[in-house]
């Protein structure tokens, strides 16, 4: 199975194996990776499932749609990599790549 | 200290992460009424629903904190509970806890309808419920509503389909009346279902798969009930510890008996977002309650202090909604282009919410203005919107 790296707020690194079609959220919060809360489940509604992707990720991802990019802007410290667990789709493209999760949610 | 949690749903959920998050370290007993492990409710109306994938990606619970050591789960409906003794009784055992938590929850209100068969009636509430819907959908031409509250429309956005005609049916006599009518109207703008207001339902035609209103027969092959929900009280009803609408708390979430505390959209508590003590039926109302216990039994209590909010999808339209409002507050229109709208709901000078619909900007500032205190109605207007509300807030 594909997987990710995913470095938690304490800096540890997970290694979290993924299904494609499946988000970002689905793969980290089933590992049970540090940090992330997802208040509302991946409905895009709450901004507590902020990572930050690597520069590895560039060019394997659309745009964040407006509806992210509102919700994103009320994250803590958002950086340009910044990106919603749960609105990011996984592919094989995705297949060892680095992600951090954001220090605190809120 | 050993804590036995009655339901294990969205409440009970957040209860279990951030205890074992927080280090608790005694054992916690989880009653699971349900035939499922913990899933998440609002996708069964929504994305869910419109394609049904494995139920993994509704898991409620990270892996890691489900099977915790500390937790022991019975899939088991609790029966009785004696409060005194710490005793949570299912159908054929006894067990001793040193508090009992009440995270029941509601269920689906259900209409019954003379000449409607079971088979041709569903709820959505649980996971078992839209499966049953699912399966029955096959052939399925007319699909009957009846409620017409957020839950009906996420539906009838999710049941689309080419060989399908959906008709909301609602009795009062606005579609959606939980909102602003100019919010309203921009949801009902896009919804796919047909909608007749003012309806009663007299009895189902079964020979011509319809039923029979006051505004003549309405095909239906099939009922859905989505008319609003009731508490679970049974239990502390059966030790004194319920009103008709729920069970009361104080600001921690305890009962007046010492051992036992509610949580959860069941849990009836001074919100001081309205001064007022009601029950909410929300995710974060779930979550927040759920914190508040936590805290209290870390070691750490803070009194509720939480300012609900809500969201909503209808296909492509997402409604969030900071703040509560009563029905009969005031709507103003605050931002209304081609993508957006926002319409402010307020008591005089004195906003109780923000709806916003394709406006997650203002809704995320309506939220931290909230935490920050109240919004005067009159100075949102002057800033033109609750993000440069906030701007200038912060400045
Ligand atoms: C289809 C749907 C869509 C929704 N969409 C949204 C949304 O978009 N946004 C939002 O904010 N909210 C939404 N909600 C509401 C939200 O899901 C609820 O507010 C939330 O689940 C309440 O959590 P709870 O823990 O109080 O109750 P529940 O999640 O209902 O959990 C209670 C559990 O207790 C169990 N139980 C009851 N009695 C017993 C017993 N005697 N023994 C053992 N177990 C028992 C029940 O079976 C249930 O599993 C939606 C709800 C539904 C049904
Ligand atoms: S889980 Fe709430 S925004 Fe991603």
């Amino acid at each position: 199975m594909p997987q990710l790296t995913c470095i938690d707020p304490n800096d540890q690194a997970i290694d979290v194996t993924f299904e494609p079609g499946e988000t970002v959220l689905q793969a980290t919060y089933r590992a049970g990776v540090d940090g992330i809360l997802a208040e509302c489940g991946g409905g895009c509604s709450c901004a507590t499932c902020h990572v930050i992707l690597n520069a590895d990720w560039d060019g394997t991802l659309d745009a964040p749609s407006v509806q992210e990019a509102d919700m994103l802007s009320f994250a803590i410290d958002p950086t340009p990599h910044s990106r919603l667990a749960c609105q990011v789709q996984l592919n094989d493209k995705h297949d060892g790549l680095t992600l951090t999760v954001a220090k605190r949610q809120y | 200290m050993k804590i036995g949690i009655v339901g294990a749903g969205q409440a009970a959920c957040t209860l279990i992460a951030e205890l074992i998050r927080g280090q608790f370290d005694g054992e916690i007993i989880v009653f699971n009424g349900e035939s499922h492990s913990p899933y998440q409710r609002p996708p069964l109306s929504k994305s869910w629903l419109a394609d049904p994938t494995e139920t993994e990606s509704l898991r409620l619970l990270p892996e890691p904190i489900e099977r915790h050591h500390s937790i022991q789960w019975i899939q088991s409906q609790v029966k009785a509970i004696e409060p005194d003794h710490g005793v949570i009784v299912t159908n054929n055992v006894s067990y001793t806890v040193d508090h009992i938590v009440l995270a029941t929850g509601t269920r689906a209100k259900k209409l019954s309808i003379d000449g409607l068969s079971s088979e041709k009636t569903h709820v959505i509430r649980t996971l078992d419920d839209v499966m049953s819907l699912t399966s029955a959908l096959d052939g399925v031409a007319n699909i009957a509503i009846l409620g017409a509250g957020f839950l009906a429309f996420e539906l009838a956005s999710s049941l689309k389909h080419p060989t399908r005609t959906i008709r909301v049916l609602a009795k009062g006599i606005r579609a959606l009346p939980q909102i602003s009518v100019k919010a309203a109207d921009r949801l009902l703008d896009a919804t796919p279902a047909s909608i007749r207001v003012g309806v009663t339902v007299e009895r189902y035609d079964e020979d011509n798969a319809a039923l029979i209103t006051n505004h003549g027969p309405i095909p239906a092959d099939l009922v859905i009930m989505a008319i609003g929900a009731e508490p679970n009280i049974e239990l502390a009803h059966a030790c004194g510890l319920a009103a008709n609408e729920g069970i009361p708390t104080d600001a921690y979430m305890q009962t007046p008996h010492p051992r036992v505390s509610a949580i959860g959209e069941v849990s009836l508590h001074e919100q001081p977002h309205l001064n007022q003590r009601i029950r909410i039926e929300s995710i974060s109302e779930a979550n927040d309650t759920a914190s508040t216990l936590a805290k209290r039994l870390l070691g750490q209590p803070e009194p509720f202090h939480a300012t609900p909010w809500f969201w909503s999808d209808q296909g492509d339209l997402k409604l969030q909604i900071a703040g509560l409002s009563a029905r009969t507050d005031e709507e103003t229109v605050l931002i209304n282009s081609e993508t957006e709208c926002v319409v402010i709901r307020h008591q005089g000078d004195r906003v109780t919410a923000i709806e916003a619909v394709n406006a997650a900007k203002e809704f995320m500032a309506a939220r931290r203005l909230f935490e920050q205190g109240t919004i005067s109605l009159e100075n949102l207007l002057n800033a033109g919107s609750v993000f440069s509300l906030l701007q200038s807030s912060r400045s």
